[in-house]
């Protein structure tokens, strides 16, 4: 035996890190419940009619008429929501990262509420508001908005008043980050309006544009609005197909396009913020200051406009449909089940979702290969997986015989499905708020002694507090409000609140609709509130 | 030298009740290259950011040349109409630009025709010996030839007035002892005024004709810097290590 060859002999087997198993771990689950079924709905859209493989499906996209129709609306609901959110959202963030504008904080947070409201229940209040038998109809004595509000038009339009937020928070994060220096610099040569156009608005225009991709995949995902406002996307006829047609293979075949643009867009957002996606903070020296003049007076009612039409009038709307509190309580009662589900469901998997994502956040902030960027990128196309696209490949995956199928049958399919869509960006949130904390504290820990698990116990964890109490409130939020994954996996006879909200539409008093979605509104609402009170800071973060 | 260039006033700047600057007057000379020395937080660098316009003095006047720029509250002159090349401390390269990219946007805010641009910007770049980075965008770059950059950026709109706020501060010795040298030999062949604004006594002595040394907001000596002036600073470091 050669030298060498006995020396690998000799090696003695090192026993992997603990820090190396539980990553493992978490990384083994990740893939397993949010990667997996994008890679069985990638494989199904590879795969022809006899099993093997074939592109039949995405030639079938491009020929056939009604999938170019499809193709089409999708892509102009997306388009055209990106479009209007950035015009609504994007000064708004400059507007609060510069302005002096009046309690800005309460402004912010309100603001960001009409991100959490699920937009089916902005849908459901523009139906109370221009529908047919709406209130504009009931005041004037006839129809006056009915064509419009269900319309591709109407859509868009309901989706950016719920989607701006993300482009006015990625405009105001970036706005913050831009060091004043560099701004200073220019305005010793130049105007302050040019320095704009050509400093400022470059270096925050990275930021602006994956918003407006993260707001194109959102608006190309939703199946609430598209579904209420009778606007024929990919998303409800995915649903129609699998739950009116009972037809599966349609469904999948109708979610592959989705899948592809959604990946696109996924790819698209990382290579334009890169890093960036998991760093926070702000310049150390502040940007400069936008002075409004004259135009303080139009930019504050700029913004009483946009949270007029986001917030009070859907609010207010809903209420008035509601008419008598009494209508609240008897809707609790009816729907007590979905209600307690909904709270269980969306408690239950929050924790599950931090549970898992706090691993990934921590493992993305430590990583040191060049692993992260595509790490970064499996993150951001998952997130970018539209519900019921999710929702199908769930159903290819887990509908099977054995443990599968019971796990299938049970209330444990919604968390997969939570899990399966809020992981991602989760981890994203946790993974920008452990990459603030200093290696050095762990390093401490290890030389005084300390394993790796107790020193994640006692030294990390504490630090990411706040993080970890920001992203709960995030999971729950969406979790609470899923919709299009929840409506096909949902076990028989078991429902949440939103599908209860989306099946009870069709036939039910609207005051009982209404009476539902406000409580579900309220029950989001509150703890962001919370969140805006006692997790200063926190806000900023999200 | 010759006769003021740059002027303080009285110039007194608050944030809030903390005082930075304790009615300041100073002077500076058409062509001359003055130090501003001093401890972290002593006021130096709002001193340069009042003369830039990038401040506004609570009183007290700032003259530039024989024009009143800011007087008590408010800046007659906007900072791009003062005339004056600023290098940060951080450099504040524009990281999306390339360098000559960078370049030209100081030329086009200067109105400077287009023809014009192209010859200017070779001329500085070879003058700062970066011809080859033009393309570059500064990420590109290593700590000495960002540096370089920087002072291209400051020089080609042909300012009357330049202000280095601790611009080799973050540049090892050998780089900046060299960085230094050049710079004093370009100060002294343009013919430009100077403030530089340093913590660092032998950068001071290196590249300026006068010192003047800060504490708390306040001028706390000026003098000449030759051989007397080493003897002085010297003394003054005595002076700081009694009193730690």
């Amino acid at each position: 035996m050669s030298t060498a060859a006995t020396a690998i002999a000799r090696r003695p087997f090192i026993w992997p890190s603990a820090r190396a198993i539980v990553l493992s771990i978490a990384a083994i689950l990740f893939v397993a419940l949010c990667v997996l079924p994008t890679l069985y709905m990638l494989g199904v859209s590879l795969a022809g009619a006899d099993g093997g493989f074939s592109l039949d499906n995405y030639r079938h996209l491009l020929t056939d008429a009604r999938q170019r129709d499809l193709l089409l609306s999708s892509s102009l609901l997306g388009i055209g929501t990106a479009a209007l959110a950035t015009i609504i959202g994007a000064p708004l963030g400059l507007l609060l990262a510069r302005a002096d504008l009046p309690a800005k904080r309460f402004l912010r947070l309100a603001l960001v509420v009409p991100l959490v409201i699920p937009p089916y229940i902005l849908g459901l209040a523009w139906i109370y508001i221009g529908g047919s038998a709406g209130l504009l109809a009931r005041v004037y004595g006839r129809d006056l908005l009915s064509s419009w509000t269900y319309s591709l038009t109407g859509a868009v339009i309901t989706l950016s008043l719920g989607f701006f937020p993300l482009a006015m928070l990625a405009t105001e994060a970036a706005a913050r980050r831009v060091s004043a220096h560099l701004e200073e610099a220019a305005l010793l040569v130049g105007p302050p309006h040019r320095v704009l156009r050509r400093i400022t608005l470059p270096l925050i225009a990275p930021s602006i544009a994956a918003s407006i991709f993260i707001i194109f995949v959102l608006a190309l995902s939703e199946f609430g609005v598209p579904g209420l406002l009778r606007v024929p996307v990919f998303t409800t006829e995915v649903f129609t197909a699998f739950a009116a047609l009972y037809d599966f293979g349609a469904a999948t075949a109708l979610a592959v396009p989705l899948l592809v643009l959604a990946l696109t867009a996924g790819i698209a957002v990382k290579l334009l913020i890169g890093e960036r996606m998991i760093t926070t903070g702000r310049s150390t020296h502040a940007g400069l200051p936008l002075l409004l003049g004259g135009w303080r007076a139009l930019a504050i009612g700029a913004v009483g406009l946009v949270l007029f039409l986001s917030l009070g009038l859907p609010l207010t709307v809903l209420a008035v449909e509601v008419g008598r509190i009494e209508r609240i309580v008897s809707a609790i009662k009816t729907s007590s089940e979905a209600i307690a589900n909904s709270l269980l469901l969306a408690t239950i998997g929050a924790t599950l979702i931090i549970a898992l994502a706090v691993l990934l956040g921590y493992g993305r902030a430590r990583a040191r290969t060049r692993l992260r960027g595509l790490v970064d990128l499996v993150f951001i196309v998952v997130f970018a997986v539209p519900s019921t696209v999710v929702g199908i490949g769930l159903i290819g995956l887990w509908n099977r015989p054995g443990l599968p199928g019971e796990i299938y049958k049970s209330m444990a399919i919604i968390l997969i499905a939570y899990l399966a869509r809020f992981v991602p960006v989760a981890a994203l949130i946790l993974a920008a708020s452990a990459r603030q904390l200093p290696v050095s504290s762990e390093e401490a820990a290890e030389v005084a002694g300390a394993g790796w698990l107790r020193s994640f116990a006692r030294i990390v964890l504490p630090q990411l507090r706040n993080g970890l109490a920001a992203a709960w409130v995030v999971a729950f939020i969406f979790a609470f409000g899923e919709l299009g994954a929840t409506v096909l996996v949902s076990p028989p006879g078991e429902s949440t609140l939103p599908v209860r909200i989306y099946t009870m539409i069709a036939n039910t008093p609207s005051s009982e609709v209404a009476a539902l979605a406000l409580m579900q509104a309220s029950i989001i609402i509150i703890p962001l509130a919370l969140l805006g009170v006692f997790g200063r800071g926190q806000v900023d973060r999200l | 030298m010759s006769e003021s260039f740059l002027r303080l006033i009285d110039v007194t700047k608050r944030y809030g009740e903390r005082v930075i600057l304790d009615s300041v007057s100073l002077e500076v000379a058409a062509g001359e290259f003055v130090a501003l020395l001093g401890p972290s937080g002593c006021g130096k660098t709002t001193a340069l950011r009042l003369i830039a316009g990038l401040e506004t003095p609570d009183a007290g006047e700032v003259w530039i040349e024989d024009k009143r720029v800011a007087t008590g509250g408010h800046n007659l002159a906007p900072p791009r109409a003062r005339c004056i090349g600023f290098v940060f401390q951080d450099l504040a390269l524009w990281p999306h630009l390339t360098i000559a990219g960078s370049l030209d946007f100081v030329l086009t805010c200067a109105k400077v025709p287009k023809r014009e641009r192209a010859g200017r910007i070779t001329e500085v770049l070879r003058l700062m010996r970066i011809e080859r980075f033009a393309g570059s965008h500064p990420g590109q770059l290593s700590g000495g030839e960002q540096q370089r950059a920087a002072l291209a950026r400051a020089l080609i709109g042909r300012p009357r007035l330049l202000l280095l706020d601790e611009p080799m501060s973050s540049l090892d010795a050998d780089l900046k002892t060299d960085l230094l040298k050049e710079l004093t030999g370009l100060q002294r062949s343009l013919g430009i005024t100077a403030l530089y604004v340093t913590h660092d006594q032998s950068e001071a002595r290196t590249v300026a004709h006068r010192i003047i040394s800060m504490r708390e907001g306040r001028i706390e000596q000026a003098w000449v810097a030759d051989e007397t002036a080493n003897e002085f600073v010297t003394q003054l470091e005595h002076k700081k290590t009694e009193l730690v």
